[in-house]
């Protein structure tokens, strides 16, 4: 970088911030509520220190939890209590809002041709990469600040919540970096994203199995970092140098990438491929599943890895569930074990619905959808063929991750686990009410598919803070996730399932409706 | 009966009149150019007539049926050409082909290599790395390799060098010749000067001209370019002749079509050395319609 290949970077930086501002204080917006309704209730729910050590031991003692949320490493401290999930589980969503910042003014504006249109004006070759990592810093910084003037506010240690919000900024940096490098390694937005999360759900996976196994193998991670740092009670300061140190290395590699490949081309020449089609794609459903296959490929790996693991690490079930003063604390915490860990990925598995959507969304807004329509596929064929590869694809990975579980768990602890399989599928129905509403913004108008996004994100905030701020019933039941039973530490509920599957059904059935009366385009 | 006919077809997008009373005729074997600039409503007028959007009011009727309720009927009988095409990046160009052809019902393996031969076009490259002109000759191979009544061609050669418009013009001929009938939305005159049987002018969403270039012409004027024998007395008083000027013994003006014989026969008595008549070319037809919009001095029209 010079300083003629960074001219414009801070005209560009002001126009990625506007464009932004919805999603950016969303997010941000939500984070900080998790961070606040965690602190300002962890008082109540641990009045006493032998309410707490009791509840850090139980914590501590159930793998599953350690794997999911890392360890807490002072039992005394009420501030480590009341960030136990935020320390590394939510630090993933800090992650996961600076990747999409960073890939959107980067990799996608590049594959749209909008890199090349400003690139044809007075800005330097660095500047689109430069303008998106100044607001990358700001941002992370920004979010550390907030979430440090939250803790504090809630009557928490304020240097242990300057260390907290440092770490969950140290987070965003090194996402910033991730962002950036895998932005160059392909020419496809969508396989970088791929990259992207990829590499965070390694360092998740290798910061679980290092805190449940191998102590070396957390160090490698920064999440792992994130509960190292020891943020209230002997904090490491200086392991948080350790964060920019890491993204400034990562940026390094991403602008030397940069520099030695040409405008819109990935690291990888693409390959030309063949001339003629497969005269099986000659139908919607069979666009789809092409347009998607390596995506679905990719989440079934991921979703395959991180149930095997969650599995092996899963203690023996029937001991913990028999000893029943335990099994009250571990359900305040939010659940059973597996029923734990199946509410969180179900609600990541719903994304796959949401991405399969907003693709689809982005074809009506490129183009695409109208070329498909001028043929004889009916618009009921186009809806019908998204919405089976979405519902499909999220019942598939829900049922893989049922069987990843049951293998990890047999193979490390032998059999006498319950129908891991049904515990899985009774996520299913939650799963498709979101893939519905998602299905059901889309038909309102293309412009409108992001608004799908919002909604896994948003069920988990009514349920986690609903519960905290002990908000009245309706509120919990606003969330699909919310009537699920915790199967198989609790029986299957046929009512609930027949009517979350209905409920899909209807809103499915509305939309279909809306899509075949509306222009496209 | 007509391949396409509208009568008063209304589309809004909310307080914008996109088309505003349009009407349309193309009857079968004819190819139609559609004449307008940016936003005059051609493309809205494609997309209503292939079912994308629905219309707000007036009739329209495209290969007897109803473009809205039989839009997968009828798109077996037809072929679009948008005019920016935009294609899967993980997909080929042949496999992009292949897929539009067979959700069409199929196509010409011969005519298909042969357009990609014609066209210059490697089938084996993702859709990311084609550029405009590439992604638009995929989408005119895909409709032209396929047996079909109708094609509609949206501004369909803006990306096209003028060797591959040659192609493009050659091709649509030969299905012209099959019995094809075409709507031509273009904003190139030569392009519909060469192809076009009849055009509509279209603007602010009406027609404001439709019929084949020689009555189109005959509501404009010729140019005449004459050297006289003699002076030319009493000629600028004549019905019809505008824009009269002399330079020594020649003589430049402007005369209605129906006044051509009139000038013709006093140019006659005074004594013809030099003659040139020219037509009006179809700039000339359409500057008329849009030329309040270009002369210097007058704000362009929001559209």
């Amino acid at each position: 970088m010079s300083a003629s290949t960074l001219t414009g970077t801070g005209l560009l930086t002001r126009v990625d911030l506007r464009r932004d501002r919805v999603v950016i204080a969303s997010w941000t917006g939500v984070l900080l509520l998790m961070v606040v309704a965690s602190a300002a209730t962890a008082g109540t729910l641990y009045p006493d220190e032998a309410t707490r050590v009791r509840a850090v031991h139980a914590l501590n003692d159930s793998p599953a939890i350690v794997a999911l949320y890392g360890p807490i490493l002072d039992p005394n401290s009420i501030g480590e209590l009341a960030m136990t999930k935020l320390t590394v589980l939510y630090a993933v969503f800090v992650a996961m809002l600076l990747i999409v910042v960073v890939r959107r003014h980067t990799r996608v504006e590049e594959e749209s041709g909008r890199t090349e249109l400003v690139g044809g004006t007075a800005v330097g070759r660095d500047a689109p990469l430069a303008a998106a990592l100044v607001e990358a810093v700001g941002l992370s910084l920004t979010l550390g600040g907030l979430a440090a003037l939250g803790n504090a506010a809630c009557g928490l240690d304020v240097a242990g919540s300057v260390a907290f919000g440092a770490l969950w900024a140290g987070t965003g940096l090194v996402a910033a970096g991730i962002a950036a490098l895998t932005s160059q390694i392909s020419a496809s937005a969508r396989t970088c994203a791929a990259w992207a999360a990829g590499t965070i759900a390694v360092l998740y996976v290798l910061r679980a199995v290092g805190d449940t196994g191998p102590q070396w193998l957390s160090w490698l991670s920064p999440f792992g970092w994130n509960t190292q740092v020891r943020a209230w009670s002997g904090t490491r300061w200086w392991l948080l140098l350790a964060y920019p140190a890491l993204a400034a290395v990562l940026v390094g590699v991403a602008t030397v990438l940069r520099a030695h490949r040409d405008l819109g081309s990935g690291l990888v020449a693409a390959r030309p491929g063949p001339a003629e089609g497969s005269p099986r794609l000659a139908d919607a459903l069979a666009l789809a599943l092409k347009v998607h296959a390596t995506a679905i490929v990719l989440w079934s790996v991921g979703v395959g890895v991180l149930g095997v693991v969650f599995g092996a690490i899963t203690p023996g079930l029937s001991d913990l569930l028999d000893s029943l003063g335990m099994q009250d604390l571990i359900a305040k915490l939010g659940g059973y074990f597996l029923a734990a860990i199946l509410s969180v990925v179900s609600v990541v598995i719903s994304y796959f619905a949401v991405t399969v959507v907003a693709h689809t969304g982005r074809d009506e807004e490129d183009g695409r959808t109208e070329v498909v329509l001028a043929t004889t596929t009916s618009r009921s064929r186009w809806f019908g063929a998204s919405v089976v590869v979405a519902l499909g694809g999220t019942a598939w990975l829900l049922v893989e991750m049922g069987i990843a579980l049951w293998i990890g768990y047999v193979a490390a602890s032998g059999p006498g686990v319950g129908n891991l399989l049904a515990a899985a599928l009774a996520w299913v129905p939650a799963a498709w009410v979101t893939a519905a509403l998602a299905a059901l913004c889309f038909s309102v108008g293309p412009r409108w598919t992001a608004v799908g996004w919002v909604w896994p994100g948003a069920f988990i905030t009514f349920e986690i803070v609903g519960e905290l701020l002990e908000a009245p019933r309706w509120v919990l039941d606003l969330s699909p996730y919310q009537h699920v039973p915790a199967v198989p530490a609790e029986p299957w509920d046929w009512p609930a399932e027949t009517g979350l599957a209905v409920v899909a059904a209807l809103i499915l059935v509305l939309a279909w409706w809306r899509f075949r009366a509306r222009d496209i385009g | 009966m007509a391949v396409i006919e509208t009568r008063g077809l209304v589309k809004r997008f909310g307080r914008v009149r996109a088309l505003d009373g349009l009407d349309l005729v193309v009857p079968p074997g004819e190819i139609h150019g559609f004449l307008g600039p940016n936003g005059a409503g051609k493309s809205t007028t494609i997309r209503v007539l292939l079912g994308l959007l629905r219309k707000d009011g007036g009739e329209v009727r495209m290969l007897g049926g109803d473009p809205w309720r039989d839009a997968a009927a009828l798109h077996r009988r037809l072929a679009y050409v948008p005019g920016e095409v935009s294609l899967w990046p993980n997909l080929t160009g042949g496999e992009a082909i292949d897929l539009l052809a067979r959700l069409r019902g199929g196509l010409d393996p011969k005519r298909r290599a042969e357009l990609l031969e014609r066209f210059d076009l490697d089938p084996t490259k993702r859709g990311r790395s084609y550029s405009k002109g590439n992604r638009q000759k995929v989408a005119l191979v895909a409709a032209l390799a396929s047996d079909v009544e109708l094609l509609l061609l949206d501004e369909p050669t803006t990306g096209l060098d003028p060797l591959m418009e040659e192609v493009f013009t050659e091709y649509v001929d030969t299905f012209r010749h099959r019995g094809g009938t075409v709507l031509l939305s273009s904003h190139v005159l030569a392009e519909v000067e060469r192809l076009c049987d009849r055009v509509s002018i279209i603007r602010n969403g009406k027609v404001v001209e439709s019929g084949t270039l020689a009555d189109l012409r005959h509501l404009t004027r010729t140019s005449i370019d004459v050297v006289l024998a003699g002076p030319p007395d009493g000629l600028a008083q004549l019905e019809g002749i505008h824009d009269f000027d002399v330079d020594g013994d020649r003589v430049r003006f402007q005369v209605e079509t129906d006044a051509v014989d009139r000038a013709i026969g006093a140019l006659h008595r005074i004594g013809i050395r030099t003659l040139i008549a020219q037509p009006p070319t179809l700039e000339e037809l359409f500057l008329r319609h849009y030329g309040d919009r270009i002369r210097p001095g007058s704000a362009p029209e929001a559209e």
